[in-house]
């Protein structure tokens, strides 16, 4: 089964951010927890959802995340770019959030252009990344990999292709057992898993 | 509106891994949370698991109970949209995974009912609810009358041929998964028998791998299908 980019979406908006209400209210009390109270010009934490619903009907202003800084950005951009591994991302789903943010909230978040592109960097360098280790661990007949720090946007943006390729592999060493041809060079497929390769997945 | 719910039984939620469960009443946020892991794991597992309808009825129960409140409050409030808004998300997440299940009903009917059966003879927990049994019961009736019934103009074709070789899930599909505990070597099943590759897991750690290696840490809530 696969997953809509919008169901991933949709579990990345219980994330909470900080907005600043333009309005006064009492806490509300939401099946999944209570927000608010909403004080003008008071910061409250809301889930994202909230946060870009209101933000629509020109009822709050966004507080970027800490992370959502063109400095701290271009850091991580660097250290992606020369680390053999994934990095930890400041957010689970820093894409979703960046999207959802700029896109409702540009004028509440400083250099939101400068953002957009740097992110956009990082999404890049991170997926030819992805694509070489796919190249590897296909290649090597791998039978499992560790692909930890990968968000679930970017895990998600390799389905169904990886994981069908992976099937088809594993249909493939079946088939060679039950034909009883057991080839010379089965042993590789064997003990082949991605963590004795170079390559970025690996803890 | 209150934040936390009784539930009676739920201690048979989670009954293998967490005995802590019992008699401890889930706020609702936690039962939100059980469902979206339960919609996870039956999108991505590519065989039934067992039906979590505590979580289901529970779930169902406090979105009437909004609604019921709602309708009771004055239109056009900002509040209510805010309401209506959770109301919708949370019925969305129901109706998923319930839609989920019976699509893999209708695609496993037979595979599905014959192991359910050996799990009655057995008298081993169930994966499908009654409804949902009906239901899977209904449809394989309706299979076996629509292919009777074709075949029929086929006199040479022998009837029964087709029961034989009953649509079934790949159940060595890879899948991406998260380990919620340290768990320690789990066997891969590579498809070859022959030499048993053994992996750990640590807690938080991601991988993908083959169902077939995970399906019953899948089912007792150690990892997470994502």
């Amino acid at each position: 089964m696969a997953m809509d980019p919008e169901e991933v979406e949709f579990l990345a908006e219980k994330k909470l951010v900080s907005i600043i209400p333009t309005f006064n209210n009492n806490v509300i009390h939401l099946i999944s927890g209570d927000i608010g109270p909403f004080r003008a010009s008071l910061p409250v934490n809301v889930p994202l959802w909230i946060a870009v619903n209101l933000k629509q009907q020109q009822k709050c202003k966004i507080q970027p995340p800490d992370w959502m800084d063109v400095d701290k950005l271009e850091e991580l951009k660097e250290e992606e770019k020369v680390s053999r591994t994934f990095v930890k991302m400041p957010s689970e789903h820093y894409m979703i959030e960046a999207k959802l943010l700029l896109g409702c909230a540009s004028d509440d978040i400083p250099r939101a252009d400068e953002i957009r592109t740097v992110i956009k960097d990082i999404w890049d360098i991170r997926m030819s990344k992805i694509r070489s280790s796919v190249d590897v661990l296909v290649k090597g007949a791998g039978t499992y990999a560790a692909v930890d720090n990968l968000t679930l946007m970017e895990i998600n943006s390799i389905r169904p292709l990886l994981p069908h390729a992976l099937d088809q592999l594993f249909r493939m060493r079946k088939t060679k057992k039950y034909g009883g041809t057991q080839s010379q060079n089965s042993s590789t497929f064997l003990s082949m898993n991605v963590n004795s390769k170079n390559t970025p997945f690996k803890s | 509106m209150e934040d936390s719910i009784n539930i009676e039984d739920f201690d048979n939620l989670d009954n293998e891994e967490n005995e802590e469960t019992e008699e401890v009443p889930l706020t609702a946020a936690e039962v939100i949370e059980l469902m979206e892991e339960a919609w996870r794991n039956e999108k991505f597992a590519p065989d039934i698991l067992p039906n979590k309808s505590e979580v289901v009825d529970c779930l169902l129960g406090q979105i009437s109970y909004m609604e019921e409140n709602l309708r009771n409050l004055k239109t056009a409030d900002f509040q209510k949209s805010i309401h209506q808004l959770e109301v919708d998300r949370l019925r969305f997440l129901v109706s998923s995974y319930l839609r989920q299940r019976l699509q893999k009903i209708e695609a496993y009917t037979f595979i599905i009912l014959r192991q359910e059966e050996q799990r009655l003879e057995q008298n081993e927990e169930l994966y499908l609810t009654n409804s949902e049994l009906e239901f899977a019961r209904s449809y394989k009736e309706s299979i076996e009358q629509h292919f009777d019934d074709i075949l029929s103009f086929w006199p040479g074709l022998p009837s029964d041929e087709w029961r034989n070789d009953p649509v079934v899930p790949n159940i060595n599909s890879f899948v991406f998964l998260k380990s919620k505990n340290e768990i320690e070597g789990v066997v891969i099943d590579d498809g070859t028998e022959e030499e048993e590759d053994l992996v750990d897991f640590k807690t938080g750690s991601q991988l993908i791998i083959s169902y077939n290696s995970v399906a019953n840490l899948v089912r007792s809530g150690e990892v997470q299908l994502i």
